[in-house]
Formats: structure tokens, sequence, C-alpha cells
């Protein structure tokens, strides 16, 4: 179902094989997809049906067989690794389940990061406010093994948004933190999808989080199945 | 089931069953594989490899000198004297004790008859006797005996005929005779016990020596006398029923003797030496290893934090840990230690099958028991030391904190028994490399020097980080992850660091060393030595020489000194063969040395201690003895000194002891007495004569020429030729040097490639997530540059100054020459760190830019 908005996401017939021992696999068979900018998306499915690798291919972290992919007016298919890169400095904000700090980064350097990649002159005033923002002001000269998981997640919440990216996508991100944890996580990730108004593309396995984007995207064995579901924004 | 009778006590069974128990549980650890211990059995496979090898060459170099003794030594037994035969008395009870040889050694000059040209040469005239074992090769198959004895010719090393443009058929002058080349020797069975470093061989009849008139009273010709006392070889037992014989038979007789069990102890001595010395550097590389050992069981350890963590879930007692582990360890560094020992003994194997005819000797590959002891207890020793650190925090460990150790390091030191138990580990290293070692106190240094170097490169690693922690953030992204890096926890700085500082240090020292000696060597000797040492003027000769070089070279400086040969036969009353002397000062109670007799204190010698005779000193006779000597064999003032010269035995007073500046070249002896004792023995004179500045190659030529002309029975030694010869071997030893220190160097590039293997999984990690973040490659390549230049220039840096500051010990305090800073070892030292880090980490980083990101970020 194409988006109400402008799209900011735009995939088509997009198709992922990969190599394995097995011989070749096809990950994701013909997806077609557009998200319009400022909307939640749910993505859903069980294990193995392409929710990450489709989350890749919209990072730009992988690259598909075939297939169209248009992220906030670039055409990921002509860009090399490095635009690509510098696409997602500025415009894409990831969050992961397994949060993928840096280790050997305070939480401030962990922020400030995507910030000094892009030059940002600002990088560690705006990373402070950030970590302000998810409550974690008083954390910042920590390493992410001196943090609880849930502050770990909110530091990388902190570092997907310092830049303020156009694009948020969020794979499981609360699927390493107990249910407590897990629910402020995702209240200051709808906070700040709405205060910022990015897009926000969410991979998730609770049904009860998917009912909370604005529209829901079912996947199954590498293809989107059964139309997207778009319900009210809570 | 049991019944009360047959049950075991709990604590009892524990005991009896913990030993198998570690074993099983290590074992079945094992079958996760040896992946992430390729460095550590690496490093320790190269380190006992370097051992086992140099082992193996001295056991093999030993094993073909006590097999082949008897053809070396030309006899069972070999007695030798300077200046003076046999008398017949002592003859008749030689003959009577089986066949027997008799041979004179001693340098001259052998000329040309047309007297155009002239060479230094080692005359051995010899009987009909001689050789008494094995036989003289002769080129083109002829017959030695009928060359010398029947022709009365001379056979001579091919080397005199290219030196003096003849060939066989022509003659040449010996002393005051010409003798006609009859042949060429090809192979000379006893040439190892010689001292062949002057000039090549001439060999005559003892007749035509005679005839020569070069055999006087008081020249130095060395008699010698070899014996075979037993049909087949004489078993230990007759040898020293023989040295038993002799000396009650001829107790007097001032023989040197030898036999088949050691033919030439100075070889010995030399290969002795050169063990201790490459063993410790084979031990520095394994020592660096270490490094390599530790990093990979500290990586091991983490791995194994769950299985550590259910262990003690399960019940497990930290002791149980620590043993099962350090079992684990163990059999790895077995594994390490065979690697090693296969390797050791391959390489002279290998070696001996290419260089084999290079040796003096046949050598017989072989190795003995206590070399496979040595290096394998070496091998156990370093893998100990380094992995009970690790071990021991791993045991101490809660399975809460397991998963945060790298980053949130909780400051955990091992249990004091652990400690304790790595203390005893690095004294049991120290001590046996030190009582392993024949001079003691060179590795008693030697383990000082290492763990200085190990503690100052330890500590720049953590200095390094700390700095590197405590920098303000740069604005440039890359120099900012670069540092960031660098004082990362579980960073690499410290392995690079203390894994290339050892390695690195040890090259400059080397380097520096090397270029000190050579600018020594070629510049600083020649100008400041005599331009010829010549020996054998007779004390009648000693004006008309003088008036011969005034004339032919004006304005040469001449020097001399009366010149007898002498063996030390009794220290402090005491007979030298019960005493046992400093390793250092051996030489000195071996064989023959100079003596000389002066009124006043030669120069280039200062008293250090007691007074110079007087003048016109008529009392009982004195001796000056070098200090250093004396404190090493253990005489001072007052004691006695016997020298047995010419058959008689002379015992003087030590009177004084000097300083002697050796390097100046000057006339030196160790032990100089007062004319009374000597000048009554006939001898001749030993000059030196240094030609002025100006003097050119033709008139140092001519000088030579009329020399041996002039004075037939002297022999003119051209002081920059033994400085070449010496710089030969010198270079040579250079080389072998430079070679073990590059195996330090490669032990370092093993650790270097661990450490950075280990590191590698997070290091793509980090750049996978930085691309995530908008990192382009160039940014990640450029951090990686700048942090592995940083090291790179760091260690090198410490590493030449450290290496600087070694060599200037080196030389200027034990070699006591000026010491001479190259920048080229020092800049070759910063070049060939970065070229290893770069190397190694440019490989790296290659493969962490070619990463896929995704494997990486997907959830486990």
């Amino acid at each position: 179902m194409p988006a109400t908005a402008a799209p900011i996401i735009s995939l088509a017939d997009v198709r992922l094989r990969l190599a394995s021992r097995a011989g070749p696999v096809d990950i994701l068979r013909g997806i077609s997809l557009e998200i319009g900018a400022g909307e939640a998306v749910a993505i859903v499915g069980p294990s193995g049906s392409g929710k990450t690798s489709l989350l890749m291919i919209m990072a730009g972290l992988e690259r598909a067989t075939s297939g169209s992919v248009t992220i906030a007016g670039h055409d990921f298919t002509r860009l090399g690794e490095d635009e690509l890169a510098l696409v997602r400095g500025r415009e894409i904000g990831i969050v992961f389940q397994s949060f993928h700090l840096v280790p050997t980064m305070t939480a401030l350097e962990n922020v400030a990061l995507p910030l000094e990649f892009a030059g940002n002159p600002d990088a560690f005033r705006i990373a402070e406010e950030m970590l302000g923002e998810v409550g974690l002001g008083h954390r910042t000269s920590h390493f992410p093994a001196q943090l609880s998981g849930g502050e770990q997640q909110r530091v990388a919440l902190a570092r997907a948004l310092a830049p303020r990216p156009q694009l948020i996508l969020a794979d499981e991100p609360t699927g390493n933190l107990d249910g407590n944890t897990g629910n402020q996580i995702i209240e200051l990730l709808f906070d700040l999808h709405r205060r910022r108004n990015a897009t926000l593309v969410l991979i998730t396995h609770d049904p009860a989080l998917a009912e909370r984007c604005g529209r829901t995207v079912r996947m199954a064995d590498g293809r989107i199945v059964g139309g997207d579901t778009q319900v009210e924004a809570a | 089931m049991t019944s009360a009778g047959t049950t075991i006590a709990p604590q009892a069974r524990s005991a009896r069953s913990a030993g198998p128990q570690v074993l099983r549980l290590a074992l079945r650890e094992l079958r996760s594989g040896f992946s992430g211990f390729h460095v550590f059995i690496a490093c320790v496979a190269l380190g006992v490899m370097v051992i086992t090898a140099v082992g193996v060459l001295t056991d093999s170099l030993r094993r073909g000198f006590e097999q082949q003794g008897e053809l070396l030594l030309g006899g069972d037994l070999v007695l030798s004297r300077a200046h003076r035969p046999a008398e017949p008395k002592e003859l008749a009870w030689l003959n009577a004790q089986g066949r027997m040889a008799a041979m004179a050694t001693m340098r001259t000059m052998a000329r040309r008859i047309d007297g155009q040209d002239q060479a230094l040469a080692e005359l051995k005239g010899v009987d009909t006797a001689y050789p008494l074992v094995g036989a003289v090769q002769m080129q083109g198959g002829a017959g030695f005996a009928e060359a010398i004895h029947k022709q009365g010719g001379a056979v001579v090393a091919p080397i005199l005929l290219e030196r003096l443009g003849l060939s066989v058929g022509d003659s040449i002058a010996l002393g005051s005779t010409t003798v006609p080349i009859t042949g060429v020797v090809e192979d000379e069975p006893d040439s190892i016990t010689d001292n062949l470093t002057y000039g090549p061989r001439v060999f005559v009849s003892l007749e035509t020596m005679q005839r020569t008139g070069l055999v006087q009273l008081g020249s130095l010709v060395r008699w010698r006398y070899a014996l075979k006392i037993a049909d087949g070889r004489a078993s230990e037992e007759q040898l020293v029923r023989f040295r038993d014989q002799l000396a009650s038979a001829l107790p007097d007789s001032g023989f040197t003797v030898r036999d088949r069990r050691n033919p030439s102890p100075r070889v010995t001595r030399s290969l002795d030496r050169l063990r201790q010395f490459l063993t410790l550097l084979g031990l520095t590389a394994l020592l660096v290893g270490g490094v390599g050992v530790a990093n990979a069981v500290a990586t091991f350890i983490d791995r194994r934090r769950r299985v550590i963590a259910t262990f003690k879930s399960l019940g497990a007692t930290s002791g149980m840990i620590f043993g099962v582990f350090l079992t684990q360890v163990l059999l790895i560094a077995a594994i390490g230690v065979a690697i090693g020992l296969v390797l050791g003994y391959l390489v002279p194997v290998i070696a001996n099958a290419i260089y084999g005819d290079a040796l003096p000797i046949r050598a017989t590959v072989t190795i003995s028991p206590w070399s496979i002891a040595s290096a394998a207890a070496y091998g156990f020793l370093v893998a100990l030391v380094f992995t009970l650190w690790p071990l021991g925090r791993a045991e101490l460990v809660r399975a809460g904190v397991l998963f945060r150790d790298e980053v949130a390091p909780e400051p955990v030191r091992p249990r004091p028994r652990v400690i304790a138990l790595t203390v005893a580990t690095v004294a049991a290293l120290v001590l046996f490399a030190v009582l392993s070692s024949e001079v003691r106190w060179i590795a008693i240094y030697f383990c000082v020097g290492l763990v200085a170097v190990f503690a100052l490169f330890a500590g720049l690693g953590v200095l390094v980080t700390y700095v590197a922690r405590r920098l303000p953030r740069s604005t440039v992204p890359e120099v900012a992850l670069a540092i960031g890096n660098l004082g990362a926890p579980g960073g690499l700085t410290r392995s690079i660091v203390l894994s290339l500082g050892a390695g690195l240090s040890l090259l400059v020292a080397v380097a520096l060393t090397d270029s000190s000696m050579v600018r020594e060597l070629t510049t600083h000797l020649p100008e400041t030595s005599p331009t010829y040492f010549v020996l054998d003027i007779a004390k009648t000769d000693a004006d008309e020489f003088r008036q011969l070089v005034n004339r032919v070279a004006p304005g040469s400086e001449i020097r001399d000194a009366p010149m007898l040969r002498g063996r030390i036969v009794e220290l402090g009353g005491r007979p030298v063969d019960q005493i046992k002397p400093a390793p250092e000062a051996q030489w000195v109670l071996t064989g023959d040395r100079g003596l000389t007799y002066s009124e006043g204190v030669p120069e280039g010698s200062r008293v250090v201690a007691g007074e110079w005779w007087p003048a016109d000193y008529d009392g009982d006779p004195l001796v000056s003895f070098e200090a250093e000597l004396a404190g090493h064999l253990g005489v001072g003032l007052g004691d006695t000194v016997t020298v047995n010269v010419l058959g008689r035995n002379i015992t003087a007073r030590i009177a004084s002891l000097r300083e002697v500046k050796w390097e100046s070249l000057a006339i030196n002896f160790v032990m100089v007495f007062s004319p009374n004792a000597l000048q009554a023995a006939p001898h001749s004179l030993l000059a030196t004569i240094t030609l002025p500045p100006d003097a050119d190659l033709a008139r140092d030529a001519e000088l030579a020429r009329a020399i041996s002309n002039t004075f037939p029975s002297a022999t003119a030694i051209r002081v920059k030729d033994a400085i070449d010869a010496f710089n030969d071997v010198f270079g040579k030893v250079m080389t072998a040097v430079r070679v073990a220190g590059s195996i330090t160097l490669l032990a370092g590039a093993l650790v270097l490639a661990g450490a950075l293997a280990t590191a590698q999984r997070r290091r793509i990690k980090q750049a996978v997530i930085f691309k995530t973040l908008g990192a382009i490659r160039k940014r990640i390549l450029l951090s990686h540059f700048v942090e592995y230049a940083v090291l790179a220039a760091v260690t090198a840096a410490v590493a030449a100054v450290l290496g600087t500051i070694s060599a200037w010990i080196v030389v200027t305090q034990v070699m006591e020459i000026d010491f001479t800073f190259s920048s080229t070892a020092v800049l070759g030292a910063l070049a060939l760190a970065l070229v290893l880090v770069m190397g190694f980490g440019g490989f790296g980083t290659w493969q962490v830019l070619r990463a896929p990101a995704v494997p990486y970020l997907r959830s486990d």
C-alpha cells in the first residue's frame, strides 16, 4: 500500500540472494514498499522472514541483488560504499537490538561519534544534550560495560538521533531488555520520533508495539504478506 | 556398593581423583581445538627451536671432537712446550710409552729467493713418524714423506704460492736457507690444534727446519710430541694413567699435555661460550614470545568465561578451575616445545648437509639429553611465567562480572599463592639460566637487563595508554579515534610496545656496537697502532735492526722488549691444575704466555697497587701482574708465581699490579718480571715499528722486505693485516649475533601478528559501527594509520635510546673502545618498526575494510 506522505523510502521489487554452503539462498523475494516521511512503520514476521535484511538494505549496509532502493532521495543502487556511509551519517539513525556501542568509548564519545564523522564542530555539546534528553546526563563518562542494558540502549538511541536523521531504523530495540526497561526505551523512541518528526521503521515481535506504529508490514519467507495494516496512530 | 571397610573418606577420594579429573576435564576442554593458540605454539616453538638448535650444534661439534679427537690431535696424547725440544732422557721415556712423532712449529717469513716479496707463514717441521694418525693429503696425490724427507723440500699451502707468485718446483727462502717447493698440502689432519691465524702452512722435515737457522735457543718455537700409547684408541683409564706417570717420571718437564678427549681446549671453550651466548639470545626470543603466550592465554580465558562460570555453577572450586586450565595450557605448551625440539634438531641437520664442509671437523649431528632437557625446561618455564597470571585472574572472577571485565576492569589480582607461584617460576627461570651458564655473571647481567627491558617496555605501554586517555579529544575524528584506540582498555598498545621493543633495542644495540667496533678497527686502531710487530729479533741484532729501520723508513718509532715464552706452573704456591680460575682468566693458565722483564714500568701500563722495583734491583725475583687478571686468578701482592721457562722453574713474588691499556696494541704483557729474574735466560726481542704518518705503501713494503732479507730469523707481522683478519672474524660473529637478534624480532613479529589477530574481530566490529554512523573508509584507514604510526614511532624511539645506552655500555665499559653513534642504525630500527607494524596492521586494516557489515550487526 503506497504511503500517503511523500515517500522517504521507496523499494521496488527488491531481491536479495546470498550464497551459502548449501547453495544460494533467496532472502528477499521481490519487496516493494513505500514509506512516507514522518511515518512510523512496524515490520513484523517470524524469524528468518527477512526483516533484518530488509532493514539493512534500507540502511545501505546490505546491497540488494536486484530491484531499486531509494532512501531520502538517494538511489542506493548507484552509490558507492563511502557515499552510502555519508548518507547514513546525515540522514539515517540506526538502533540495534544488541546496542553496538563502541566498548572502548565513553557514552558521550559514542553519541558524539556520528556528529564528529559529519564534521559537526558542536559534536560534544549536542551529544551531551542528547544524553540529557534520554536521561543519562549524569552517565556521560561511563564506558558501555559500566552501564546497564537499558542505559546502553538509551545511549544507542541518543547516538542514532544525535545527527537529527530523517529516518530512524530500529531492529528489535527492546529485544535484549526486560519488560519495564523495554517500555521506557519505546516511550523514548516514540517521543523522539514525534518531536523530531522523523520516520521510524521498527522491527518487532511484539504485537502491542507494532500496534503503536501507524502502519504494520508483515513479512514471511522474504515477501510482504497480507498487505499493510494502517491504523490510527496512538 | 561399598562396605564400611572399603569406603573412602571424601577428602581422600577427592585428593586421589583430583589429578586425573583435572586432566580429564582439561582434555575435554581441548576438544574446542587450538584456534587462538597458533601464536602461543609458534612463540614457544620458535624459542625452543633456537635453544635446541644451539644445543644440537654444540653437542654435535663436541661429539665430533670426541670421536675424531685422536685424528685431530694426531695421537692419543700430545705433549708440547715452547723454546726447548725434549731432552734425550725425556725422549727415551716418551719413546718407551708407545709410538711417537715429533714436530716443531713457529711463525716465520717465507721469502721469494729474489728478495722481492715475502709472506708470513706457519712453519711446521716434522719427523718421519708424523703423522701418527691419519695422513697429510697432497694435491695431485703426491707422497708427503717423499716430498719433505727424501727430497728435503717444503710442502706448502696453496695460498702461499698464490701470495708469492710461485709454483711447485720453485724455491723459497726460509731463515738462512732455501728450500725447494716439492708439494702442495690439501689437508692436514691435526691442523685444528694449531692456531693458524697468521699465515699459511709450510711443512718441512725437522732436519730442514734446523738448517734454516730459525731454531735458536730463545726463539719462539713450539715443540710437540704426539704419542700413540695403545694399539687402538687409548682408553680413558690409560690416558689418566699416562698423565700420572708423566708427572712422576718427568716432574719438571713443563710439558702441556692434551689428550684425545679434548684435543683443543681453546675451541671447546669457544664452543661453550658460543652456546651460552646463543642460548641467552634464544631465551630472549622465548621471553618476547612469552608476551604472545600471555596474550593468547588471556584471550583464551576471556573466551572461556562462560565455561568457567558454568563450571563454577556446577560446583567446581577455583583451585579446580585453575588446575584444569593450567593443565590445558601446559599441554598446549608441550606441543610448542615438541615442535621446537624437532625443528631445533632439524636446523643443524640441514645446515650440516649444506655447510658441513665449511666446518673444521666433520660434525655428527647428535643431541644430548641435557640439550633436550634444558630447551624443554626453558620452554615450559617461560610458558608458565606468562600464563600463571592470566590463569590466576580467571579463577577469581565471579560469574556475574565475567562479561564485563574487559572494559570495566576491576583490578583483579590473582590470589597470593598464584602470585607466589609466578615469582617462584621467574626465580626458577633466572636460576636455571644462571646455573647452566659457564660465565655466571654474564647470565646474571643478562637476566637483570632483560627484566629491566621488559619492565621498561611494559611501563611504556602503560604510559602510552595513560597519556592517550588523558589527552584532550582531538577535533580531527581520525586522530580522536586513533588516540581512543591507543588508550582503550584491552587495546593493542601494550602488546605492540612490549613485543617489538625488546627485539628492536637488541638490533639497535648490535648495530651500534658493530659500527663502533668497525670504526675502531678501520679508522681508530690503524691510526694509533704500530705498523709492524717484529718477533724473534736476536738480542745481538738489536742495534743493527734499529739502524735498518731508521735507514729504510726514517722517522719511524721503534719500541722493543725482551720476549720469552713460559707456562705458569704454580700460583700462590698451588699447582695450576688445582686452581679453578674465573672463566675469563682461564686462558692465562692454559699453554704458554709471553713473558718479559723491564727496569721501568712499560708504556701503556700504570701501577695500581704495590711498588715497582728499583732500577738496579738484585734481590729475589719479582713480578708485576696485570691487575684485573690477578683478581680473576685470586692472587695479589706478595703471592708467588712460578713459571717454567726453558725447563727451569722460576718463582717470583708479585710486587705490583698494573692496569694495562690492551687496546693500544703496544707491547704489553700479563707478567713483567724484574730483570734479574729472566735476563740470563736465552731470549729474543719483540719490537714494534710505527711508520711516520706520511709513509706510503711502497715504503711499508720496502721495510718488510728489508727486515726479512736482513734478519731472516725475524718475523714481521703487519698489524693492519692482523686487524683485517680480526675484522673478518668479527664481521662473521656480528652476522651471527644479528641473525640471533633477528629471531627475537621474529618472535616479536609473531606476537604482534597474534595481538592484531586477537583484536581483529573487535576492530572489524568497531569499523562496522563506524560505517553505520557515517564513517567513510578513508577515515577508518587514516585512524588506523595514525594509531600504528604513533605506536611504531614511540616503540622505535625508546628502543633506539635503550639500544644506544646498551651499546654505549658494552662499547665503552666492556670493550673499552670509543663509542660511535650511527644514525643509520637508529633510523633503520625506526623504519623496521614502521614496516612491521604497518605491514601487519595494514593487512589487518585491509581485512577490516573488506569485512561485510551485516554479520557483525545481526543479533546473536
